[in-house]
Order: structure tokens, then C-alpha cells, then sequence
């Protein structure tokens, strides 16, 4: 009996609740949804005004829907820890904040979200390349992207000017420009580092220059290559000629400070240190501009954050919880989300991207082009465990200092496949057989 | 208590009987005695016991975040022992720990010593002293972190300034050497108190006759130091450090907030790389492994220390 009631269960309130989205047209609740709870665990905003805009709509939602929405927020280092108790303890939230391999890690515990997908791509002219990239699973969608937030690069227009340049296309003329930038006083920055910039980053140099970590298959090591070795030594020669040693020691803070201070003349990372400057109207504001992340021999390609909404599978509410993300993107909602967030939430549907905060802002223009060259981590791969640990474990960072400090590349390159080798050993079967 | 039945009684409550019954029960001494240690043993069991045993399971098992593992026997073990990240938080941590609690133990001797002296203001410094331990460790770290920033050091400014350091300074938490001296002097202000306030009761429990014998035979000032002094002192500081080199040897916070384990891992101590592959990896299996390296180590000190104090 134990083991069968949980499964019947499920199936009896997906029944009822299935009938949601025709008395939503109705426009009012059947009484038997009064008290229902339809729960969201996401994190704190970097922006808090985006968080009071998701809970204004959650509120307007659970009115319409006739049930309460609770939008629970945390900071986002508690979330991995959060999402591992609920999964564990099958019970919690009913939606959660989801991004890099959590929808692998957590495959067979999210419910499918395929007909959300689809609904949506047909409503707002498709979803980015990256949308599939990072949410679905060999068994089917387990997410729905809900923002990214663009990695361009950012850079202070007098300095360029007093050199005489023009912003970086490429990562090799960013090598050029700032060995003259450095002799001007005005370094550039890339944090090489325990910090998740300094991986962003690599990986768009990896991509641009073609190398990759693994293989598509998600477990065959790529990253012994010549490619890599040109990226390492990319990085050396910028270190040695346009950058300072602090780098080394950068937390994801520092190129912001970095730039800000005023002595930086570029860094790769969203666009909050220019957000920063003009919200608390530093003079620097007007030095600042952004160009598009740059290109390498293998195109341009870029790893910003990627946020996503799962819903669990022992969810009792996953038909609410559908139509609660059905309507937080309907363009009349999707658009002040993406206003409260001053522009940082990207749309990863096509028509919902040529919104006027970026249009009509020279400085933000090219941003919503970043979603075309956006991946998830660890493509061409899925971004499964293997890459996860890759990742929490700096492995990317920690080849390009070891190099930087006097380890022949070789070696570094070989240190960090033995890294990766190990996070993929026998780790890489479905997980969660739930 | 020894009113209750008559007061129930005088209430005019039916059947005392029973109630004297329960009574009778409850002190006896088996029972009663059980139950005075139950709430502590629950939370014993449900606070420690039950996740350390679950710890145990976690790191037999393939277990993901999110995903009940199999049983594979001592391979997180024999991965986590293979990798070089965790063979340098081997050696980081001894090198952390021996060179900290040292340090800790040598200064805070010397500062009981001052401590014990008499000066003006006595009470209110001896209770500032106490400061660093108190403040929360996130919180003061977090002062130290600025003053260690690769842009904004304060102390590179100052060492600039008075031309003791050749600009543009140190890079603190960016070079291995400089950031493991970062985290150890943190580590050593914050323990520091500790072991002083602890020594400094076992400086007022000494009698003064001993020093006052000493110094009719003659005895120099070290040599009271060295024969009477530390001597009487050796209980007490051998129990500061025992604690001392498990709460050393476990340190999470400086480290997470002043390098997160870098520069290249460098700084990783166990129980950052535990959360890194554990938490934020997902790797619960290979995360409680690198943890429990601990255990058998500590277990280590903790007996031949115990054994050492007992002898004497």
C-alpha cells in the first residue's frame, strides 16, 4: 500500500487539476482550490526589485488561479544544499531555481515540462540554441529558461581613447591592446582564480579558440588538445603583459572594483559594475561601455548565467505550477520582470527580447545578441555531474595558474585531464532512480 | 515535588493510587536516572550520532545529491586518496595546523603571562582580549579579507608607507605561500584568546609558595617559568591543545571566506574541499569521504593525548 499511494496520488490530483487552464479562462476558482499552496524556492536577486516584481506576480497569479503562491527566497550558495534535502526528503517546494546541471542531476525528480516549452516557443518566435543545450535531458525537458544574464565585455572608453583604440573583436587583440593599455597604466582584468567569473571566462576563451572539456558524449576527456594549449598560453602572455598579479587572488567582486577604481580598462562580466556606477552616480558611469563578448579563431561563443524553473515530480501541484510559469511569461509580465531587474534578465525567447530597456540604451544595445552565442557549460556536452565538479572544484582556473606559475603547459593541461578523468569516472549513469 | 501527592490529595483528585504508582516508578533509581540523560541522549543521537553514521553510509555509497547510490565500499576513498587536489589538503592542512595551534600555544602562554601581571585597567582588558573569539568568525574574517584585498590591502599600504615593503606589495591571497600565511594569521587571532584565557586560569591556580620557595633557592625568572610555571601549567595546556588542534584541523570559515581554497587549492583545508565536492559538486559520496579522513586523525590525537595527560 506504501509504496503505491504516493504514485495514485499523483495521478488523481494531475487528473483534477488538469482541468486548471479551463476555468483559469473562466476567470474564477472552484471552490475545492481555496486553501491550495503553490510553493517557489528561488534565490535572492541581485537586483531585489526583480524579486518584489516575481512575488507581485505570483500574487496576481494566485489571485486569478485561486490559490497562494509563497515565493521563498535564499541566497543562491544555500540552493544546491536546499535542493539536495528536498529531493532527498521528497518533500518541500513545489517549483525550484534551477541552472547548470541541475536539470541532469535531478532528471528522473523534475516533472517533464515539454508542453510549457512548446506552448511558449510557439508564442514568442522560439527559444535559443542554449535553452535546449541546458535543459533538456535524454528523457525529455525538465526546465523551462527562465533568464540569463549577458557576460559582455565591459570597458572604460577613455582609456581606449587615450591609447587610441578601438574595443577588442577578437581575445587575440584584446592581448594587443592591453599590453598597450598595461604600459598606459590602465590594465585589463580576468580573474584566474577560485571565483565563477574566472570559469565563465575560460570558457568562452576555450569555445572561441574550439577547444572543449569533454567530448558531446558527456564523458571522453577533450581537453588534451592544441587548441587548449594556445588558450593556456593566452592567458600567460596576458597575464605577463596586461595584467597584475592580483588576479590570481580575485574573488567574483574584484573586477568590478577593478574597473570601477578607474585604473581597469576592461573585464569580461555582466554589465553590474557600470549598473553599479550609475545607480550611485559615480562619475565613471560615463567612462563605461560595453561591446560583445570577443571572438576567437573558433567564433564567439560565451557561458553567462542561465536561470531556470523546474517543477518536482512529487510536487501535488504540477499543473498550478505550469500555469504559474505559463503566465510569468506572458509578454505583459515577462516585460516589467524585466524592467525591475534594470535589463540584467534576459529573455531566452526571441520575441520577448527586443525590449526598449536595451534597445533604446546605446550602452545595452548589443547585449540581447549574447543569447546567440550563449551555451551551457560543458558543451558540446550536457552539462552533467562531470561537468558540475569541473566546475565547483575551479579545475579550469587552477590549469591556467599552474601554468601561469612556471608549470610547463603540458603538465598543466595533463594535471587538469586527470581532474577531469576523475570527475567523470563512473559517475556519468542517470542519476536520481528515483 | 514532595507535596505533589499530598496537594493532589487535598484537591480531592480520584484515584491517588495510580498516581502514587507513577510516582513510585519514576524514582526508582534506574528510571529516573535514564531519564534525566534522555533529552540529552536524544539530541546526541538525532544532532550527532545520526549524521555521523549517516556520513559513514554516504561515503560507502555512490550517492549523489539527489539520488540514493549503491554500495561501492572504499572506492570514494581510494578516488579522493588518487587525486592531487585532496593529496595537497593532506598536506595543507597538517602544515595549517601544526604551524597555527604552535603559534596559538606559544603566544597565548606568553600573553597569560602578561595577562596575569598587575595593571591598570586590568578587568577591561583582559576581557577585550576576548574579543576576536567572540565576534563571529564570518564576520571578522571578512574585516581581515579587506585587509588582505590584492587592491586595497590595508596592510601593504601601511607597510608601504612606512617603507617596510617594496610597493607594490605582496599579493596575499593570490601567491600559495603568502595566502597560507594569510589564513594561518587569521587563524592564530581568532584562537589566540582561548588559549590565553584558558591559561590564565591555570596561572591563578598555581600557589604562590612555590614562587616564593623558588626564589629562596635562587631560582632566575625563567627559571620559575621553567620549573614551576609550566610544569603546573601542563594539564591545562594540554587539554587547550587537543581542543584547540581538533577545532584547527576542522577550520571551514577562514578559509572559505579568504581564498575559497585557492590559489590553486593551495589554502584547501578538509572541510572546504568536502563542502566543494559534497555540496556545491553534488558528490555526497566522495564529499563525506574527504571529511571522515578527519575522523581516524582526530581520533589519533585525541587518544594519545588523553593517554599523555593521564600518565602524569
Amino acid at each position: 500500500m506504501k509504496g503505491t499511494t504516493r504514485r495514485q496520488f499523483l495521478k488523481q490530483t494531475g487528473g483534477t487539476s488538469a482541468g486548471m487552464a479551463s476555468w483559469l479562462a473562466l476567470g474564477r476558482a472552484p471552490a475545492f482550490a481555496q486553501q491550495r499552496e503553490l510553493t517557489f524556492l528561488s534565490w535572492n536577486h541581485f537586483v531585489p526589485a526583480s524579486d518584489d516584481e516575481l512575488r507581485k506576480q505570483a500574487e496576481a497569479f494566485g489571485k486569478q488561479a485561486g490559490v497562494t503562491v509563497r515565493v521563498d527566497t535564499i541566497a543562491h550558495l544555500q540552493l544546491p544544499a536546499k535542493r539536495a534535502a528536498e529531493a532527498q526528503a521528497q518533500s518541500g517546494h513545489d517549483m525550484l531555481l534551477t541552472g547548470g546541471a541541475d536539470p541532469f542531476l535531478y532528471e528522473n525528480q523534475l516533472a517533464d515540462v515539454g508542453d510549457v516549452i512548446e506552448e511558449l516557443g510557439k508564442k514568442y518566435g522560439g527559444w535559443y540554441q542554449f535553452a535546449k543545450e541546458g535543459s533538456h535531458t535524454s528523457s525529455g525537458w525538465r526546465a523551462v529558461p527562465w533568464f540569463w544574464i549577458s557576460f559582455p565585455g565591459t570597458y572604460n572608453m577613455s582609456h581606449f581613447k587615450t591609447a587610441g583604440l578601438e574595443p577588442p573583436k577578437t581575445w587575440d587583440e584584446l592581448l594587443k591592446h592591453g599590453r598597450t593599455l598595461k604600459k598606459q597604466g590602465n590594465p585589463v582584468g580576468i580573474p584566474i582564480s577560485h571565483c565563477a567569473d574566472a570559469t565563465s571566462t575560460f570558457w568562452s576563451v576555450l569555445w572561441s579558440y574550439g577547444g572543449k572539456v569533454l567530448e558531446a558524449d558527456g564523458k571522453t576527456p577533450a581537453i588534451a588538445s592544441e587548441k587548449t594549449a594556445q588558450v593556456v598560453e593566452w592567458y600567460k602572455e596576458l597575464y605577463k603583459d596586461a595584467m597584475e598579479p592580483e588576479v590570481l587572488s580575485w574573488d567574483d567582486a574584484s573586477n568590478n572594483r577593478f574597473i570601477l577604481s578607474g585604473k581597469g580598462s576592461w573585464i569580461h562580466n555582466p554589465v553590474s559594475p557600470y549598473a553599479a556606477a550609475v545607480a550611485k552616480k559615480m562619475p565613471i558611469a560615463d567612462d563605461l561601455n560595453h561591446h560583445n563578448s570577443p571572438a576567437g579563431p573558433g567564433g564567439t561563443h560565451s557561458a553567462p548565467p542561465i536561470n531556470s524553473m523546474a517543477i518536482w515530480k512529487f510536487s501535488k501541484n504540477v499543473a498550478v505550477a505550469k500555469d504559474f510559469i505559463r503566465f510569468l511569461f506572458q509578454k505583459p509580465n515577462y516585460d516589467p520582470f524585466i524592467v525591475a531587474s534594470q535589463g540584467f534578465n534576459h529573455p531566452p525567447l526571441r520575441n520577448l527580447a527586443d525590449h526598449p530597456i536595451w534597445a533604446q540604451n546605446p550602452k545595452f544595445a548589443m547585449l540581447p545578441k549574447e543569447a546567440e552565442f550563449a551555451h551551457e557549460r560543458g558543451w558540446p556536452a550536457k552539462p552533467n555531474a562531470a561537468v558540475q565538479l569541473v566546475q565547483v572544484n575551479y579545475v579550469l582556473p587552477d590549469m591556467v595558474a599552474k601554468a601561469i606559475n612556471g608549470m610547463p603547459t603540458k603538465r598543466a593541461i595533463a594535471w587538469a585531464e586527470d581532474q577531469i578523468k576523475l570527475a567523470v569516472q563512473g559517475k556519468l549513469e542517470t542519476k536520481g532512480k528515483a | 515535588m514532595a507535596v505533589g501527592p499530598r496537594a493532589l490529595e487535598a484537591t480531592g483528585l480520584a484515584q491517588p493510587g495510580r498516581l502514587a504508582r507513577v510516582r513510585e516508578w519514576w524514582e526508582q533509581e534506574q528510571v529516573f536516572g535514564y531519564g534525566l540523560i534522555l533529552p540529552a541522549l536524544v539530541l546526541i543521537v538525532g544532532l550527532v550520532a545520526y549524521p555521523f553514521g549517516m556520513a559513514i553510509y554516504f561515503s560507502l555509497s555512490d550517492y549523489w545529491v539527489g539520488s540514493p547510490g549503491s554500495f561501492v565500499g572504499l572506492q570514494n576513498f581510494r578516488d579522493v586518496v588518487a587525486n592531487e587536489i585532496f593529496q595537497r589538503t593532506v598536506y595543507n592542512s597538517f602544515v595549517f595546523t601544526a604551524i597555527a595551534v604552535v603559534l596559538k600555544a606559544v603566544l597565548g602562554v606568553w600573553l597569560a603571562m602578561l595577562l596575569f601581571r598587575n595593571f591598570k585597567l586590568k578587568r577591561l582588558i583582559r576581557g577585550a582580549v576576548l574579543l576576536p573569539w567572540v565576534i563571529p568568525t564570518a564576520l571578522s574574517t571578512l574585516a581581515w579579507w579587506w585587509m588582505f584585498d590584492s587592491l586595497y590591502s590595508v596592510v601593504n599600504w601601511t607597510g608601504i608607507r612606512l617603507g617596510l615593503i617594496a610597493p607594490p606589495g605582496p599579493n596575499w591571497l593570490g601567491m600559495p605561500g603568502y595566502a597560507m600565511t594569510a589564513v594561518i594569521t587569521v587563524n592564530v587571532w581568532r584562537g589566540l584568546p582561548f588559549f590565553a584565557i584558558t591559561v590564565l586560569a591555570g596561572l591563578v591556580s598555581i600557589p604562590r609558595e612555590y614562587y616564593e620557595a623558588a626564589e629562596v633557592d635562587g631560582a632566575s625568572s625563567w627559571g620559575r617559568f621553567r620549573f614551576v610555571t609550566l610544569p603546573l601549567l601542563k594539564p591545562v595546556l594540554a587539554v587547550v591543545i587537543l581542543f584547540s588542534t581538533i577545532l584547527t584541523f576542522a577550520d571551514f570559515n577562514i578559509v572559505q571566506i579568504l581564498t575559497r581554497g585557492g590559489p590553486v587549492n593551495t589554502t584547501h583545508l578538509f572541510a572546504t574541499l568536502a563542502y566543494q565536492i559534497g555540496l556545491q559538486g553534488g558528490n555526497l559520496g566522495q564529499g563525506a569521504a574527504v571529511s571522515l579522513f578527519l575522523f581516524p586523525m582526530l581520533a589519533a590525537v585525541v587518544f594519545l593525548q588523553l593517554r599523555y595527560i593521564r600518565r602524569d
